[in-house]
């Protein structure tokens, strides 16, 4: 509470007040009173008047201060009216009442919200999990006829695939509820699978595959680890060069294992790097034509957040290697031994 | 031969599964009246069932506690949902293996292989036959008039895929997916240097042009 604008608003009282001196001045000189008598009550009434405009001052600004305070500690800050004790004063009740109207639209509002939002993330999933039964037929009959037109369905066909399951972690990403499970985990399972996701657009790709020693047991949640895997190997593909070469390597120390994935592809330029995982950004890369749309590693970042996986990303003018990696606390370790 | 049963509502699906599968060795049957699944399965007796979980009338969770009230049969539940709950639920009520949408053909049928291994094993090593040669897959080791010669992984899977399709014109192409299926990541051309070296093997122990090339389609033995 500013004290300026108190005191501003306090100038009527203040005026009636000296009205009243004024008032009981005349009178007291008509009645022949000395100037010393008049000037003594003055100042008693000018005491009491300022000692009650201060004391009011205080306690309302230690009052609202408080207030605030209790506001400000609020994270939901729009729930102030539940916490606050209700006010004795006829116009602060009114405020208030107007407090508790807002308060009540609001969660009114946040409720449907909330609502649509669970449905809509609920039809995605409901609509994900119904085009896999076709993405699921055309594969099958693509592999029952095999031949090259086939071959290149069943590659495309990944890419559709790819693009179903970044739309499914994105309604599962934007949610705070928890959809993971993590367990025993061997990385080199999860590798394999990832590969086999994209054999024929590798294949295609005529991309040279080398996966080093990964017989590591990891603590995490494999699907979404796959996921994440195919986002960074379809990166691979998209940016490659010549005689493309993809390579998955992992090293342990006492209290993590990190799988890097490296490739020989065209590289991150330096000043891109620090943002590649921002959402939306394409930077260089995305601009010269290979129609990116900053969601892939957007959300790998936002998956091993949730998940405790450190991810970085590394690159030298030319191939890049990201790094996932997975902690190992004491627990687990003790556990293992 | 092992029968197999499959539940599931989509008509392609079923069909090409049905195809897929009885080309590889498997009696299939799949489930024409949903309201009868367990009577189908009860006439049909087979030894493994491949259960979708959404379905009409009763869903795959309660045909599979129904089914594991008369029979322990491996059970493989093939969805596209991939919450953890359904999978959880699946375990829990005895399925033996939980398989999403779209699946990678190769790791079903390897699925479906080791599960009926398991619940039904057979004494003697599978091996295969072909002119004389003999191809053992468990020891990886290639046999003919008595000689032997070691295989290594590549030359082993590439020897078996060309066996269990003998007589037939195996495309390069199919070689190298069955070999990716399989996790070597092998290209074209490490293909024809594998070939090379089998052939040098099989010469030494006195198969000569056992494997041949047929031009611009692939090979055959």
């Amino acid at each position: 509470m500013s004290g300026k604008l108190y005191l501003k608003n306090q100038i009527p009282a203040i005026l009636v007040n000296l009205m009243g001196m004024l008032a009981l001045a005349l009178f007291l000189f008509a009645n022949g009173n000395q100037f010393q008598t008049v000037l003594f009550i003055f100042a008693v009434w000018f005491i009491i008047l300022i000692t009650y405009l201060s004391v009011v001052y205080y306690v309302r600004k230690k009052y609202l201060n408080q207030l605030l305070d209790t506001a400000e500690q609020l994270e939901e800050r729009y729930l102030i009216p539940e916490i606050m004790t209700i006010p004795g004063k006829a116009d602060e009740q009114v405020f208030y009442q107007i407090m508790k109207m807002a308060e009540k639209s609001m969660l009114e509002k946040i409720g449907t919200i909330q609502n649509d939002r669970k449905e809509y993330k609920e039809y995605i999933e409901q609509w994900i999990h119904e085009v896999k039964t076709p993405i699921t037929a055309i594969k099958l009959l693509c592999e029952n006829n095999r031949s090259s037109f086939a071959r290149e369905i069943l590659a495309e066909l990944e890419h559709i695939n790819q693009y179903t399951e970044q739309a499914l972690y994105y309604a599962r990403s934007e949610h705070t509820e928890k959809d993971y499970s993590v367990r025993e985990t061997n990385l080199c399972d999860v590798v394999h699978s990832a590969v086999a996701d994209n054999k024929y657009l590798l294949r295609q790709s005529n991309m040279t595959i080398t996966i080093d020693d990964i017989e590591n047991r990891v603590y995490t949640d494999d699907k979404w680890v796959r996921f994440i895997l195919n986002q960074i190997i379809g990166n691979s593909i998209k940016y490659r060069i010549e005689q493309p070469v993809l390579r998955f390597s992992a090293t342990k120390t006492n209290d993590r294992v990190v799988l890097s994935v490296s490739d020989n592809g065209i590289g991150i330029p330096k000043s891109d790097l620090p943002r590649i995982f921002e959402k939306g950004f394409t930077g260089r890369n995305g601009r010269i034509g290979k129609n990116s749309t900053g969601m892939g590693l957007y959300l790998c970042k936002r998956l091993c957040d949730k998940l405790g996986i450190g991810l970085t990303a590394h690159s030298e003018n030319k191939g890049t290697t990201i790094a996932l990696s997975f902690q190992m606390n004491d627990f687990v370790i003790r556990v293992q031994e | 031969m092992k029968k197999i049963f499959i539940v599931e509502d989509d008509f392609t699906i079923q069909a090409q599964l049905k195809t897929l599968l009885s080309g590889n060795g498997y009696e299939v049957f799949a489930v024409t009246d949903f309201s009868q699944t367990i009577q189908q399965i009860k006439a049909f007796v087979p030894h493994l069932v491949i259960l979708d979980i959404k379905l009409p009338g009763n869903n795959g969770f309660e045909i599979c506690s129904e089914i594991r009230t008369f029979s322990d049969i491996p059970i493989v539940f093939v969805t596209s949902s991939n919450t953890d709950m359904d999978e959880l639920n699946s375990i829990m009520l005895g399925g033996d293996a939980f398989i999403t949408k779209p699946y990678n053909t190769a790791i079903l049928l390897a699925k479906i292989a080791a599960l009926l291994k398991r619940a039904y094993p057979s004494p003697q090593a599978e091996f295969f036959t072909w002119n004389g040669a003999a191809l053992h897959p468990a020891s990886s080791v290639i046999e003919y008039n008595g000689q032997k010669a070691e295989l290594t992984k590549n030359e082993l899977k590439i020897l078996y895929y060309l066996f269990k399709n003998a007589g037939k014109i195996c495309p390069r192409n199919d070689i190298v997916d069955f070999l990716w299926d399989n996790q070597l990541y092998v290209d074209d051309n490490a293909l024809s240097v594998n070939v090379a070296r089998i052939r040098d093997k099989l010469n030494r122990i006195g198969l000569t042009d056992f494997v041949k090339t047929k031009h611009r389609q692939g090979y055959t033995l």
